[in-house]
């Protein structure tokens, strides 16, 4: 299959070291066919005449504007609604009626980090409105949280294709909750509102997006390299509060590090809190599994995305 | 395996659908049959109840929604998972059909990821 495509290796060998030091996210492979599809749509968006003369102008002249939206065109995953469906019984089953039990109803805050274009917090938050009636006052507010890039805009925007909308998704929750537009379909207001996204590089610092019953970071463990897979995780352990819970794949485990939740998962992927108390010593970094995040980066790189995320949210 | 014991009948006047959706459903393990509109449909029904059948709506002699209430109201057809597979994309019409008894609804242009979901989703799946 390489044989057809016209990107140089060299280049994409360049590529995949730029997504690892911007973003921490390792490109396969096997994903050269993916992204020569994606920085094509890119190239044609940015007015080269083809994908080459982009890639020649990214790395002879190192625009941090032009790196930065190719990075996160390569960032956008396929997803769709009720994705890995055992881990939406998981949370309708266990973990908000666990929570129920221990706030007796009051808000309950879910996170989706990494959310792309949404599907993930949207399908939660359709969850959320089909259960509140069996677990009465709780009040679930919502939070998606990804890098910048064209797939969060379509998250914020709440608007999905006639196909995205056919994939996982129930047709009586489509007549529910989307409206029709055009040929698309977009979320009903009532729904959109309970749901506030981010920008937000999710390898910078963590803790200023405040504490959740609930991380969703769901089938994305085996994207990042494993220094950016330790800092996130180890920022997760931050930002879910004692008794929350950590939402991993159905088939995704913490290891040998557990940072700061139960060895034992309360359903597949899914991880408790350890009460406060005992969250400190696997916090405390370790210098043998956590190698610099990547020793060769531009970590200026990293400063000028967030700098270049908080501009677009001003 | 369960799976390859379920039967669909796909209900399609546009010969073309009919054969890109028995392609997909036996790519499913699905064992499927064909009919032209809804009165030789409900032929095949009074015959051999499917587990599943695929419905168009727009078609000559008996539409889909004419189809599916006769079915509902047939001894047995109760039984059959009906898919909605129409070009028709009004929410009213959704409505319609699913007061009908349709149990999914596929809307055109489809592709196989499509069919799985829906089948999925109705329980034919694993």
């Amino acid at each position: 299959m390489s044989g057809t495509l016209s990107l140089k290796p060299s280049y994409y060998e360049a590529l995949k070291r730029l997504t690892a030091e911007l973003v921490g996210v390792k490109l396969g492979d096997d994903h050269a066919f993916l992204v020569e599809t994606r920085l094509a749509v890119l190239a044609r968006k940015e007015g080269f005449e083809g994908l080459s003369h982009m890639i020649d102008e990214l790395f002879s002249r190192g625009q941090t504007r032009l790196a930065i939206h190719v990075v996160t065109a390569l960032l956008e995953r396929a997803t769709s609604f009720f994705d890995g469906r055992a881990g939406y019984e998981a949370l309708g089953d266990i973990l908000l009626p666990q929570l129920h039990s221990i706030y007796r109803g009051g808000a309950v805050r879910i996170l989706s980090y990494g959310c792309s274009s949404g599907h993930e917090v949207y399908s939660a938050a359709i969850l959320a409105e089909k259960i509140k009636d069996v677990l009465p006052g709780m009040d679930i507010n919502l939070t998606g949280v990804d890098y910048p890039s064209q797939a969060l805009e379509r998250a914020k925007a709440g608007r999905f294709t006639h196909f995205e909308v056919q994939r996982g998704l129930p047709i009586r929750h489509l007549i529910e909750y989307f409206d029709k537009d055009g040929e698309d379909w977009v979320v009903k207001p009532g729904l959109l509102q309970k749901i506030t996204f981010i920008d937000h590089n999710l390898l910078a610092d963590i803790e200023q997006l405040g504490t959740y019953q609930i991380v969703m970071f769901r089938g994305r463990l085996k994207q990042f390299t494993t220094p950016a897979r330790i800092r996130i995780l180890r920022g997760l352990g931050k930002l879910v509060c004692a008794n929350g819970y950590l939402m991993l794949g159905s088939h995704e485990r913490l290891d040998e590090m557990n940072f700061g939740f139960e060895q034992n998962m309360v359903a597949p992927g899914c991880y408790k809190k350890k009460p406060h108390q005992e969250i400190l010593p696997d916090l405390e970094p370790n210098p043998e599994i956590e190698p610099e995040i990547a020793p060769e980066a531009d970590l200026d790189l990293l400063p000028r995305l967030q700098e270049y995320s908080n501009n677009r949210t001003a | 395996m369960n799976r390859a014991t379920k039967t669909c009948l796909i209900v399609d006047d546009s010969k073309m659908i009919r054969r890109v959706a028995t392609r997909i459903l036996r790519d499913l393990q699905f064992t499927p049959s064909e009919a032209g509109d809804g009165r030789q449909a409900m032929e095949m029904c009074k015959t051999s109840m499917p587990d599943a059948i695929l419905l168009d709506w727009n078609m000559p002699i008996m539409d889909g929604l004419a189809f599916l209430k006769a079915l509902r109201n047939t001894e047995g057809g109760s039984k059959p998972v009906v898919v909605f597979c129409t070009a028709e994309r009004d929410v009213i019409k959704i409505a319609e059909a699913l007061d009908a008894g349709a149990d999914e609804y596929v809307m055109k242009p489809f592709d196989s990821d499509i069919l799985e979901s829906k089948f999925s989703e109705v329980g034919l799946l694993g």
